[in-house]
């Protein structure tokens, strides 16, 4: 058939892109994970599994991770839900104005911001200078360096996708529906209840997976925040290959990160069938 | 005198900002198990007193009444109204029967019972054995009837629908459209109905409200407002007409270019200029009372109806006349029409 390979040859530009930027260095991943040397792949080694899976270490790194990954999505989520929610049914002339304002942050780079949450939240810092000076507090409060100050700081760097995320899921939502289950008798508390939230949680549910991919992944934040004492998959991966130039560990946890998020994401597909269903 | 179970007085709604009112001092009447079609061209304010009837949007002033009793104060989920949306609005993560149900549970009434007026419902609109099917996988007309069974199994005060058929292909208006009207008649619902589309408001109300930028123009029976248009913007926007300039010459008669003597229906002083209208179908070919003799410029045969434009002095009309196997008119023949006198009808004064 004519029309099966024009397909065909439309789709291979995109297929080599995929091929040499995705497919090819994942391959790579999983075989420096096996390798017998730390730098270069050779021979065939589960060394480096049983290392990540025996060493109690990285179960605390997971378990940190998934701690991290499950409140920063969580705190993202309830905090970005309001305003996804004004932004999807404003009907103001300053919707578009609102909305870029939302994700406007995402225009500064991550680590600009995650210094700025260093300067409000550090021992120093906005926060505890202020609570100094007016002698409420003596010592400073512990708000950085540490799981604190990096969920804070991951939570606002992140909540501008979590907004985008659930404006795109909302499309069920419609203001016509509300009226008309309070023309059925429902008063406002039991519309949000019965018809926005049911009606909204795929967008929540794609917000929530968003922020958490993104969180779990994250390694300059949680370093910068954690002052070197949180310890998440994505600061253990950058530290393995960067400083003691393990690569073959630093592969290893990678491919360990890399199951955990597809297992989130097959959880995901089948609760997001479910509510659609 | 009826009772007047709904009554709109003096409603007006300017929305922040509009230069001119959507709605102008709009007041009418229906009694019980009326059904009332409130009719014009889109933008003329008639889904606004139906969101205003609703308590979707706020008067600016003006009352609403039901049973006699001011509603402006309730908020929509007290008011006891149903409504069905242009497009629904069914709730998309309920089933057929949970949307039904759903107003019936805001009422707090028990399960079994709730369960026994769905499957009433459900039957109400022949959509027996489909409760438990969602939204999607129902055809549009199903959609309709389940936004109709979910609007009525509350028992509303009033139903109102907003331009219930504007969805659907022409097949199934025609078919919906004596549905609904079945409908409300078995269950005798007071109802009111926004419409754009004048044969449907003809064809189902029982009285048409006929609206303008903002301005109710004339209510009435549908002949009333076909045969009997008091303004000139009903008698153009329902139906086709043929508008004359003409003066009384004596009681019910007046001189028009063109005819000679017309006589007409309608209350107009001897020497009054006067505005006069005919229905192109109302024309028939002969002479009767009212005949006239002119020269057809234009015609067109439409199977059906064979639609001429005659002028006749420097008036000009046009004639759709029913066609026969036999011989019709030609163009450039002088051909004799004439019109019943009770089918002029005087619109009001000339400008």
């Amino acid at each position: 058939m004519r029309d099966r390979g024009l397909v065909l040859a439309l789709l291979i530009p995109g297929l080599l892109a995929m091929l040499a930027t995705f497919i090819l260095p994942m391959a790579w991943l999983l075989r420096a994970s096996f390798s017998t040397s730390t730098m270069v792949q050779v021979g065939f080694t589960l060394d480096h599994y049983r290392a990540a899976l025996v060493d109690p270490f990285y179960w605390k790194v997971a378990l940190n991770t998934l701690t991290l990954g499950l409140t920063v999505a969580g705190v993202a989520v309830v905090l970005a839900y309001p305003i996804a929610l004004f932004l999807a049914r404003t009907t103001s002339r300053w919707r578009g104005v609102l909305t870029a304002l939302a994700v406007a942050p995402l225009l500064t780079s991550a680590v600009v911001r995650t210094y700025g949450w260093m300067v409000i939240l550090g021992d120093r810092g906005v926060i505890n200078g202020t609570l100094q000076s007016l002698s409420i507090i003596e010592t400073p409060l512990r708000l950085s360096n540490n799981s604190f100050g990096a969920t804070v700081a991951l939570v606002e760097i992140l909540m501008p996708y979590a907004i985008l995320a659930m404006l795109a899921g909302f499309g069920r939502l419609s203001v016509q529906l509300e009226e008309a289950a309070a023309m059925l008798g429902a008063n406002p508390l039991r519309v949000f209840w019965r018809i926005v939230l049911p009606l909204s949680l795929p967008g929540v549910l794609t917000g929530a997976l968003l922020v958490f991919v993104l969180a779990i992944s994250s390694f300059v934040t949680p370093r910068l925040m954690g002052g070197g004492r949180v310890f998440v998959l994505g600061t253990e991966v950058f530290s393995e290959a960067t400083v003691t130039l393990n690569w073959s560990l630093a592969a290893a946890l990678s491919v360990m990160l890399l199951v955990l998020f597809s297992s989130v994401i097959v959880i995901y597909q089948r609760a997001l069938r479910r509510l659609e269903a | 005198m009826t009772e007047r179970h709904v009554s709109v007085e003096n409603l007006v709604k300017t929305y922040p900002g509009a230069a001119k009112p959507s709605v102008d001092d709009v007041s009418f009447s229906l009694p019980r198990g009326e059904m009332l079609a409130l009719l014009g061209p889109s933008g003329c304010g008639k889904t606004t007193i139906l969101r205003m009837i609703a308590g979707l949007v706020e008067p600016t002033s003006g009352s609403i009444r039901l049973n006699g009793r001011e509603v402006s104060g309730i908020p929509v989920y007290k008011r006891n109204m149903g409504m069905v949306f242009q497009a629904y609005a069914l709730f998309p993560h309920m089933t057929v029967a949970e949307n039904i149900a759903f107003g019936l549970e805001m009422r707090g009434i028990a399960k079994a019972d709730r369960a026994a007026k769905v499957a009433r419902a459900l039957d109400l609109v022949k959509l027996s054995g489909l409760g438990d099917r969602r939204i999607t996988q129902l055809s549009g007309g199903q959609q309709q009837r389940c936004a109709i069974a979910r609007s009525l199994v509350i028992e509303p005060e009033l139903l109102l629908l907003d331009e219930p058929l504007s969805n659907l292909d022409a097949k199934l208006r025609d078919e919906m459209r004596d549905e609904i009207r079945e409908i409300q008649g078995r269950t005798g619902v007071t109802a009111i109905f926004v419409t754009h589309d004048q044969d449907e408001a003809l064809s189902m109300a029982d009285r048409l409200a006929v609206m303008s930028a903002g301005r109710l123009e004339q209510i009435g029976t549908p002949r009333q407002i076909f045969d009997r248009p008091e303004t000139e913007f009903v008698a153009s926007f329902i139906g086709a007409g043929n508008f004359l300039n003409g003066r009384v010459t004596a009681a019910g008669e007046a001189a028009v270019d063109g005819f000679g003597a017309l006589r007409f229906v309608g209350d107009a002083a001897v020497g009054q200029d006067v505005r006069l209208m005919v229905r192109p179908h109302r024309l028939v070919m002969g002479g009767a009372a009212n005949s006239f003799t002119g020269t057809v410029e234009h015609i067109v045969y439409r199977g059906q109806i064979l639609t001429m434009t005659v002028r006749a002095g420097e008036t000009r009309l046009q004639a759709d006349l029913h066609t026969h196997a036999g011989a019709l008119p030609e163009k450039g023949q002088t051909v004799t029409l004439g019109v019943a006198p009770e089918d002029v009808t005087f619109i009001g004064r000339a400008a």
